[in-house]
């Protein structure tokens, strides 16, 4: 009975629970999944992640390579990120080039970098105009259920991490540049951006992480993208329903209070790993 | 070169760093002829694989199979829906099986190849056609006239036998999705040192062992049916001697295999009736 109205009316059935503050899944409307962090798993990566928020699991794998840095900044290494979203991960998505969420969740990703300032580029530089590293950021997704954002930017976060850069030096001499495998030095991560995201129905009510079928009836989606100094990087909201400044004021606490918990979860996965 | 609009780009061109590592080249050689004179690798020895299935929520069916060297192939499959062209004649009087492999860009161990280019898309049609090639005789196609099965193989960690392993793991996420099967089409690879030209055959190569074989083989097994699949090879490789005896290896180590993927499946069917009854 409650399967056939929920496939007749999923927006009615939906409200019910909403009604009573809850959601059918039995989560309340303030409450994450159970997220889960697996660091270093792939060893052909420089650095690698793999998060799991409920059901939605996402890897990511940073591969370091040299490369001259670009005329006009000339101390600057780069970092590209790429989300990738399968045709394995969920049917709405053909196997192909990238649709159109997979370049909105790479572009906002990109502005996650840049906005936080997670890595100095400059930190990136080693020889002014001549080399930099490149730090390629493959995020694919695995398995979609919703809230691809957050998941995306917590794996960056923990594979940034993770990554180990092999120290390379200019020889004076020769002018070419010495890469030492066997020492290896973890990347100087300046901020930690948390990304929190939100389901807005009706206009009115607003719901944490929403699963895929959510974001579905969902009339707006808005992402808060905060770092540890509680202080706001970016608020990612790609039209849908309007916010009134006391929602959006709401979101950004319990953007707050996340971050909290995502720190504590990173820094106990990397303390685990620590006696490497 | 055409401007790929829809990823972020990075610098036009870009080297690993392994290519300027210093006094590498020596090391690798060094380690690996005491690697070799050291601890002989047993050239029939199979190495532990992990495989599970059922566990992705949003495909219908999905395996997970990893192996010692560091291989780890994921894969989804879907069961019968709708064919693109509808009506025609029996052309294709039963279903068809269309398979896709992806590398993930950090799954090799050299450069990061760049997705979305040429050389990419060919190496993987070609993977793709041999996983089709593998897998076709182990579904009962008969079964789904004008219906469309899929399968994705997305391989997140190359350490060797990589096509093989993504033969077991499609067709244990076929058996999952509930298409219906002759059985399950297992894979293994061997290759041959370049060394030795007599030498024997490697059963499931690690990483560093394919790159340097002078020959290599993926063999596709049906082993309740005792029939091949697919046979996929080439190389310097010897006499014809060889090449037979490489097949029998192969077929031993497939039928060795067979327990572990059963069990999985096993396994994963006992998991989703505990749910359901839950």
């Amino acid at each position: 009975m409650a399967t056939a109205f929920k496939t007749v009316e999923p927006l009615e059935y939906y409200r019910r629970f909403l009604k009573e503050n809850c959601r059918p899944d039995g989560r309340e409307l303030g409450e994450f999944r159970a997220t889960t962090v697996n660091i270093g798993s792939i060893t052909t990566a420089d650095g690698s992640a793999l998060v799991k928020l409920g059901n939605t699991t996402v890897i990511c794998g940073v591969k370091a390579e040299l490369a001259a840095p670009a005329v006009d900044s000339a101390n600057k290494g780069y970092i590209v990120p790429n989300v990738e979203l399968p045709s394995l991960c969920s049917t709405r998505f053909r196997s192909g080039p990238p649709g159109e969420e997979a370049q909105a969740a790479s572009q906002f990703i990109a502005d996650v970098i840049e906005n936080s300032q997670i890595i100095a580029k400059e930190d990136l530089c080693i020889a002014n105009g001549k080399l930099a590293w490149v730090l390629y950021c493959d995020i694919i997704c695995l398995d979609y259920d919703g809230n691809i954002l957050d998941a995306s930017a917590f794996a960056l976060l923990a594979a940034l991490k993770n990554v180990q850069l092999p120290s390379v030096t200019i020889n004076e001499e020769t002018g070419l540049s010495e890469v030492n495998l066997k020492q290896k030095n973890p990347l100087v991560i300046r901020k930690h951006p948390v990304a929190t995201s939100f389901a807005i129905f009706d206009d009115t009510l607003l719901v944490v992480d929403p699963t895929a079928e959510e974001e579905d009836l969902a009339t707006g989606t808005v992402t808060i993208v905060t770092d540890e100094e509680d202080r706001l990087c970016s608020v990612h909201k790609p039209g849908g329903s309007p916010l009134t400044g006391a929602k959006l004021q709401d979101c950004i606490t319990r953007a707050i209070t996340r971050h909290k918990e995502v720190k504590k979860l990173i820094d106990k996965v990397i303390k685990s790993i620590k006696p490497n | 070169m055409p401007l790929d609009h829809r990823r972020l780009r990075g610098p036009d061109e870009s080297q690993p760093p392994a290519l300027w590592a210093a006094g590498a080249e020596e090391d690798e050689a060094g380690a690996g002829e005491g690697e070799a004179a050291a601890a002989p690798r047993d050239p029939c020895a199979l190495r532990p694989l992990f495989a599970r299935a059922g566990l992705l929520s949003q495909a219908e069916g999905s395996a997970y199979v990893e192996l010692s060297g560091g291989t780890k192939v994921l894969c989804a499959a879907w069961g019968p829906r709708e064919a693109a062209e509808p009506g025609g004649t029996a052309a294709a009087a039963g279903g068809r099986l269309s398979c896709e492999f992806r590398r993930a860009p950090f799954s090799g161990r050299g450069a990061r190849p760049r997705p979305g280019g040429a050389a990419e898309r060919e190496a993987e049609r070609e993977a793709a056609a041999a996983l089709r090639e593998a897998l076709e005789p182990a579904v009962r196609l008969a079964r789904y006239p004008r219906a469309r099965l899929a399968v994705s193989a997305l391989l997140l960690q190359d350490g060797g036998s990589a096509l093989a392993a993504a033969v077991s793991a499609a067709s244990l996420a076929l058996a999952d999705a509930g298409v219906e099967m002759y059985d399950l089409a297992v894979g293994c690879a061997l290759c041959r040192d370049p060394g030795d030209p007599a030498g024997p055959w490697l059963l499931q190569p690690g990483e560093a062992e394919e790159r340097r074989a002078a020959a290599r083989l993926t063999l596709a097994l049906l082993p309740a049916l005792n029939q091949v699949s697919a046979v996929l090879g080439g190389g310097r490789g010897g006499d014809p001697e060889g090449w037979g005896q490489a097949l029998r290896l192969g077929l031993d180590g497939c039928h060795r295999l067979y327990p572990v993927l059963r069990q999985s499946l096993l396994r994963a069917a006992r998991r989703r009736d505990a749910a359901h009854s839950a």
